[in-house]
C-alpha cells in the first residue's frame, strides 16, 4: 500500500510537471509578446522591447522555464500583464469560489446520481425507463442552457435565488449558500445523470454476481442485499465515476462562472485567454491541474481502500 | 465542460464487456448485419438516424430553401416569437432564427466529426497497439491515465489562447484529449480479442502483428468503435457549443449554436422564447447521437440478475398466482392422497420455463426421503440446475416454475410467495453452489458473512453467533477456524472456500441441502474430501441432499437414489445401485459407457463410447422421445410421446419405449469410429 501511494504521488507530480511544460510552451505560442500585451495597442516598439527585456522574454526558453518553475515552487506565479497584480494572490482569491462550486456540484451529483441509479436498478420496469429518459435528456442538454433556464425560473419568474454573483463564506454563510445554489444545481444536472447511469449499470452488474444468490439462499432480506451487499460491490466503479465527474465539473465551472458572474478560476481562464495574459493563463492551468490531480489521487486511494483485495496487498 | 467519456456511460458499459468475446465465424460481416438490425430494432435509434440525416440534408441544402440569409435583419420584427414570416422567431437584430440555426448546423456537425475521427481513431490505434504487448500497454496506459486526470477544459482554453479560435484545430486537439477515454473503453475488448485461440493460431502461422490487429482484432471492435463515435460526436457538439457560448466560437457574424444561445441569454428577461429553438435543436441533435450509440451498444446477451427487480418480482407474483389459479395447486396437494411426511421432499410434474416462452423443464417428478441423497444427473443444458434452483425459489430473473408441485412440509413451494420462500430458505432448504469463490461475497470477511447468516437464521446474539460460526467451521473440517473468520474470500483456496460455503449453508440447520455441482470446480483431491464431508454430514444430521452432478463417480460415491435428466425431463430414476448396474434407458447406458471412471481397469474398453451430437435446445424438442436423434437404438416407435413407466426393479422408472426390448437383448452402447480429422484437431491443439 505504501509503495502504491508513493508511486501514485510520483505520477501526480509528473503529471503536474508535464502540464507545466505544456502550459509554458502554449503561452509562448500566444500571439503578441508580453510587452505588446501589457502596453496595449499604440505603444512604441522601444517601450515594448524594454518591457520584454525586463521580463526576460528574449532569454533561452529553458532558462525562462526554470526561472518560472523556481518561482512557482515558492508560490510566485508572476504578475498579470494587464493589471500587474500577483497571479498567485489573484488565483488564491479565486480558488475557493471554484472549489465550492465544483465540490458542491460533485456532492450533489453523487447524492442525486446514486439515489436515481439505485432506484432505477432496483425498481426496474417503468421507473427504470423514466429515470433512463430523464438521464438521457439531462446528458443531452448543455449546462449553459440549463443554467439560463434556471435563472429564468428561479431568479426572474420567482426570485428564490440570486441570478448572479458570489458571496464569500466569511461574509455570510447563508448568502454564500444562496449564491452557490443555482450554479451548483446547473452543473449537477449533467453530473447526476452521468453518475446515475454508472450506478445503475454497476448495481445491475452486482446483482448478477453469484454471491447474491447465496445471500438469498440464506434468507438475507432484500433490503440488505440491495443496500449493503450489492451497493458495496458496486461502490468501486461508482467512486471511480465520481472522481472522473469531478474533473468534468471543475472544467464545467468555466461556463457556470461566466453564466453566473462568479469570480472563480474559470472566469480567470476565460479573461486571461481573451486578453493573452500569459502569466495568468500559465498560472491558472497549473493550479487547476494541481487541484484536479490531487482530488483524483484522494478518490483513487479511496477506491483502492474500498477493495479488500487491494487493501490487503 | 469536457464531459467524461471514459468508462462508456449509458447502457453500453456492461454491454461492451459482455459482447467482448464473439465467435470468429463471420465476424467481419457480422457487424453490418447485427449492428444495423440492432439499430433499427430500437425506436430511439431510428429516430436518431432520421433526425441526423434530416439535419445534414437540411443544412447542406440550406442556401436553396432557407427563407432568409443569416445576416438579413428585419427591424419590424425584433425579438419576435414564432410568426408566419419567421417560423421560429427572430433575435435582437431581427435575424431569422430558423435560417441561422440551419445555416450553423453543417459547421457544427462537420467540426464535431473531426473530434470523432481524431479521438476514436487515436484511441483505437493506441488500444490495438497496447493489446499487442504488455510493455507497450504499460507505457500507453500510463500516458492515458495522465491525460484523463487533466482539467481538459482549461487546457483547451489555453490552446485557444495560443492558436486563436481555429475551430477545426481546436476540435482535433479535443479529440486527442478524449482519445485517452476511448482507449480505456476499447483496450479491454481488444485484449480479450487478442487472447483468443484463433489469434494464437494466426501467430503460429506467422501472421504479422499488424496483420493480426487489422484482420482479427479490428473487426471485433467495430461495434464498440461505432458506439463510441456516436457518443463522442454528441460530446463534440456540446463542447463546441460551450466554447462558442463563452465567446470562443466562430468569428462574430457567422452563426453558431452556442453563440446564439449566448445571445439569447442576454434577453432571457425580455424574450425568453429566444432560448427555445436553438436549445431544442442542439439538445435533439445530441439526443439523436446518444440514441444511436445506446441502440448499438445495448448488449443482446446481458447477464442474468440473481435478484429480480421490484417490477420483475411483481410480474413473477402474477405468473405464480395465475399458475395457482389454473391448477388449483393448493388443493391438489391433498388430492394426490399421500401427504409427504415432514422432511420428505416430493416433486410432482414440475415445469420450469422462461416467462411467456420456452419451457426449460417439463413434468419432472422425484422424491427425496429424509436422510437420503438424490443425484440429479445429466449433461449441461438438460435442466438439472433449473430443477434444483426451483426447490429454493431461486430461479434467475425471467424464469419461473410454470406448473406442478414441490411439496415440502405440507406446502407447495412451486406456488409459494417470495415471503414464504424467505422463511424456508436457509432454515429448511439450503444451497451450495458450484463455484465457491463466486458464491461468497468478495467484499466481506468470512466471519461477517457467517455470523450475519447465523444471527439471522437462528435469531441469536453476536457472541453466540460467533461461537456457532467457529463450531460450524470446525464441523466442516477447518482447523484454524479463528483465522479463517478474519479472511476475505480471495485469501483462501477453492477447497477452503467450498467448506466455508457449506458451513454457510448449514448455518440455519436446514433439513434439505441442494448442492449444485459442489465439486466440479475443485481439484480432484479436494473433490474427494468435500464428498466425504457431505457424506458424514448426512449421516450425522439426518439431512437430505439433492445433488446436481454430471459426474457418475459422485453418484456412485454418495447418492442413494438417482434421477437421470435429459432435455428437461427425467428419463430414468431409481436406486443408485440398480441404475448403475442395470441401466434401462439408452441415455443412461450411454453416459455410463462414456464415463472413464465407471469402467474398472479390467473391463476398460479400448475406446470409450461417445454420444454424438448435443442436447437439443428447448425450442428444438421433438414431441416424441427427446433423445431419439442421438440414440443408437432409435426406431419409428420413438417418434410418439413416451411416458415414464416402471422399469421393473423396485421403484425404478424409465422413459423409453424400447426399454424392455433392450433389456432382453442385453444391448450395449457402442463406441463409434472417431473420424480422423477430429484426432488431427486435438493433436494440433495440444501442440499449440
Amino acid at each position: 500500500m505504501a509503495l502504491f501511494i508513493t508511486k501514485r504521488l510520483l505520477m501526480a507530480l509528473a503529471t503536474v510537471l508535464v502540464v507545466a511544460v505544456l502550459a509554458f510552451l502554449l503561452v509562448h505560442a500566444m500571439p503578441g509578446s508580453p510587452g505588446a500585451v501589457s502596453l496595449g495597442a499604440g505603444a512604441s516598439q522601444e517601450a515594448i522591447d524594454e518591457v520584454n527585456a525586463r521580463l526576460g522574454w528574449n532569454d533561452p526558453l529553458l532558462a525562462q522555464f526554470f526561472r518560472w518553475l523556481g518561482d512557482a515552487v515558492q508560490g510566485n506565479l508572476g504578475s498579470s500583464l494587464i493589471d500587474g497584480r500577483s497571479v498567485s494572490a489573484d488565483l488564491g482569491n479565486r480558488l475557493p469560489v471554484t472549489a465550492s462550486l465544483a465540490a458542491g456540484a460533485t456532492v450533489l451529483s453523487a447524492v442525486l446520481g446514486i439515489g436515481l441509479g439505485v432506484t432505477a436498478a432496483v425498481r426496474g420496469g417503468m421507473v427504470d425507463r423514466i429515470v433512463g429518459g430523464i438521464c438521457g435528456l439531462a446528458v443531452a442538454l448543455p449546462a449553459f442552457w440549463i443554467g439560463i433556464i434556471f435563472v429564468y425560473l428561479f431568479a426572474i419568474q420567482s426570485s428564490v435565488f440570486p441570478a448572479t454573483g458570489y458571496v464569500p463564506f466569511e461574509v455570510s454563510p447563508q448568502d454564500w449558500g444562496m449564491s452557490l445554489a443555482l450554479p451548483v444545481i446547473t452543473l449537477a444536472v449533467g453530473g447526476a445523470a452521468f453518475i446515475a447511469r454508472q450506478t445503475r449499470a454497476s448495481m445491475l452488474e452486482a446483482l448478477q454476481q453469484e454471491h447474491i444468490r447465496t445471500l438469498r439462499a440464506t434468507a438475507t432480506s432484500t433490503w440488505k442485499i440491495l443496500y449493503i451487499h450489492a451497493l458495496r460491490y458496486a461502490s468501486l466503479p461508482i467512486v471511480a465515476g465520481i472522481a472522473l465527474q469531478f474533473i468534468g465539473l471543475f472544467g464545467g465551472s468555466v461556463i457556470a462562472e461566466q453564466l453566473f458572474a462568479m469570480p472563480g478560476l474559470g472566469q480567470a481562464v476565460q479573461t486571461s485567454v481573451s486578453t493573452h495574459d500569459a502569466p495568468a493563463v500559465q498560472g491558472v492551468v497549473v493550479i487547476a491541474t494541481v487541484v484536479v490531480v490531487a482530488v483524483n489521487l484522494v478518490l483513487e486511494l479511496a477506491t483502492k481502500f474500498l477493495d479488500p483485495k487491494l487493501r490487503a496487498s | 465542460m469536457i464531459p467524461n467519456v471514459a468508462p462508456a456511460p449509458a447502457d453500453s458499459a456492461p454491454a461492451t464487456a459482455a459482447a467482448a468475446v464473439q465467435p470468429k465465424s463471420g465476424q467481419r460481416t457480422a457487424f453490418s448485419k447485427v449492428s444495423a438490425s440492432r439499430l433499427f430494432a430500437s425506436p430511439g435509434g431510428v429516430a436518431g438516424v432520421v433526425w441526423l440525416a434530416a439535419l445534414v440534408v437540411a443544412s447542406l441544402t440550406a442556401q436553396w430553401w432557407l427563407p432568409y440569409k443569416t445576416e438579413d435583419q428585419d427591424f419590424t420584427a425584433v425579438l419576435s416569437g414564432p410568426t408566419a414570416a419567421h417560423w421560429l422567431g427572430t433575435d435582437e437584430l431581427g435575424r431569422d432564427l430558423l435560417s441561422r440555426i440551419f445555416a450553423a448546423a453543417a459547421g457544427t456537425l462537420g467540426t464535431s466529426l473531426i473530434t470523432v475521427i481524431v479521438g476514436v481513431g487515436l484511441g483505437t490505434v493506441l488500444a490495438m497497439v497496447a493489446a499487442g504487448g504488455d510493455r507497450t500497454e504499460g507505457a500507453i496506459s500510463r500516458v492515458t491515465e495522465v491525460m484523463m486526470s487533466l482539467p481538459g477544459t482549461v487546457i483547451i482554453l489555453a490552446v485557444i489562447g495560443a492558436v486563436g479560435t481555429n475551430i477545426p484545430l481546436i476540435m482535433a486537439i479535443l479529440g486527442v484529449l478524449i482519445s485517452a477515454g476511448i482507449y480505456r473503453v476499447i483496450l479491454g475488448q481488444a485484449k480479450s480479442l487478442q487472447s483468443q485461440l484463433y489469434v494464437d493460431a494466426a501467430k503460429v502461422d506467422g501472421v504479422s502483428t499488424l496483420g493480426i490487429s487489422l484482420r482479427h482484432v479490428l473487426p471485433g471492435l467495430t461495434n464498440t468503435i461505432v458506439v463510441q463515435s456516436a457518443l463522442i460526436f454528441a460530446v463534440g457538439m456540446l463542447i463546441q457549443a460551450g466554447l462558442a457560448f463563452i465567446g470562443f466560437g466562430p468569428p462574430i457574424p457567422q452563426p453558431s449554436w452556442g453563440g446564439m444561445i449566448q445571445g439569447a441569454s442576454q434577453h432571457v428577461y425580455d424574450a425568453p422564447w429566444l432560448m427555445v429553438p436553438t436549445g431544442a435543436v442542439l439538445a435533439l441533435t445530441v439526443l439523436a447521437a446518444n440514441a444511436i450509440g445506446n441502440a448499438l451498444g445495448k448488449s443482446p446477451n446481458a447477464g442474468v440478475s440473481h435478484l429480480p427487480s421490484a417490477a420483475a418480482r411483481r410480474q413473477r407474483g402474477r405468473v405464480v398466482a395465475a399458475a395457482v389459479a389454473a391448477t388449483g395447486a393448493a388443493a391438489s396437494a391433498a388430492d394426490t392422497g399421500a401427504i409427504p411426511a415432514k422432511g420428505h421432499l416430493s416433486v410432482r410434474g414440475l415445469s420450469v420455463g422462461v416467462d411467456g416462452g420456452t419451457p426449460l423443464v417439463t413434468g419432472v417428478s422425484f422424491d427425496v426421503e429424509q436422510g437420503t441423497v438424490l443425484g440429479l444427473v445429466g449433461e449441461s443444458g438438460c435442466g438439472k440446475t433449473m430443477t434444483a434452483l426451483s426447490l429454493l425459489g431461486l430461479l434467475p430473473a425471467g424464469v419461473s416454475a410454470t406448473g406442478g408441485q414441490i411439496l415440502w412440509n405440507g406446502k407447495n413451494l412451486a406456488a409459494a410467495t417470495e415471503r414464504d420462500m424467505e422463511g424456508i430458505r436457509g432454515r429448511d432448504i439450503a444451497l451450495i453452489s458450484q463455484e465457491p469463490m463466486r458464491a461468497l461475497d468478495p467484499m466481506f470477511t468470512v466471519g461477517y458473512q457467517l455470523t450475519a447468516a447465523i444471527r439471522r437464521l437462528l435469531k441469536v446474539g453476536k457472541a453466540e453467533a460467533r461461537a456457532e460460526a467457529l463450531s460450524l467451521l470446525e464441523k466442516v473440517g477447518i482447523v484454524d477456524a479463528k483465522r479463517i473468520l478474519k479472511t476475505y474470500p480471495h485469501q483462501i483456496s477453492g477447497g477452503m472456500a467450498q467448506r466455508v460455503a457449506i458451513a454457510l449453508a448449514l448455518s440455519g440447520r436446514p433439513r434439505l441441502l441442494v448442492a449444485d455441482e459442489p465439486t466440479t470446480a475443485l481439484d480432484v483431491t479436494v473433490q474427494a474430501e468435500i464428498l466425504s464431508l457431505l457424506r458424514s454430514l448426512v449421516k450425522d444430521s439426518g439431512m437430505s441432499v439433492v445433488m446436481v452432478t454430471h459426474d457418475l463417480g459422485v453418484v456412485a460415491d454418495i447418492c442413494d437414489n438417482v434421477a437421470v435428466m435429459y432435455a428437461g425431463q427425467v428419463v430414468e430414476s431409481g436406486r443408485t445401485a440398480n441404475i448403475l448396474d442395470n441401466p434401462r434407458h439408452p441415455y443412461t447406458l450411454a453416459l455410463l459407457a462414456a464415463d472413464p471412471h465407471a469402467n474398472t481397469a479390467a473391463d476398460m474398453p479400448e475406446r470409450l463410447a461417445t454420444i454424438s451430437g448435443q442436447v437439443p435446445q428447448p425450442k428444438d424438442w421433438p414431441t416424441g422421445c427427446r433423445f431419439m436423434a442421438r440414440c443408437q437404438f432409435a426406431g419409428s416407435a420413438c417418434a410418439a410421446p413416451v411416458p415414464l413407466l416402471s422399469s421393473g426393479s423396485e421403484d425404478g422408472l424409465v422413459r423409453c419405449v424400447k426399454a424392455d426390448e433392450l433389456a432382453v437383448e442385453g444391448l450395449e452402447w457402442l463406441a463409434t469410429e472417431v473420424p480422423t480429422h477430429h484426432v488431427m484437431k486435438i493433436v494440433e491443439k495440444d501442440l499449440a
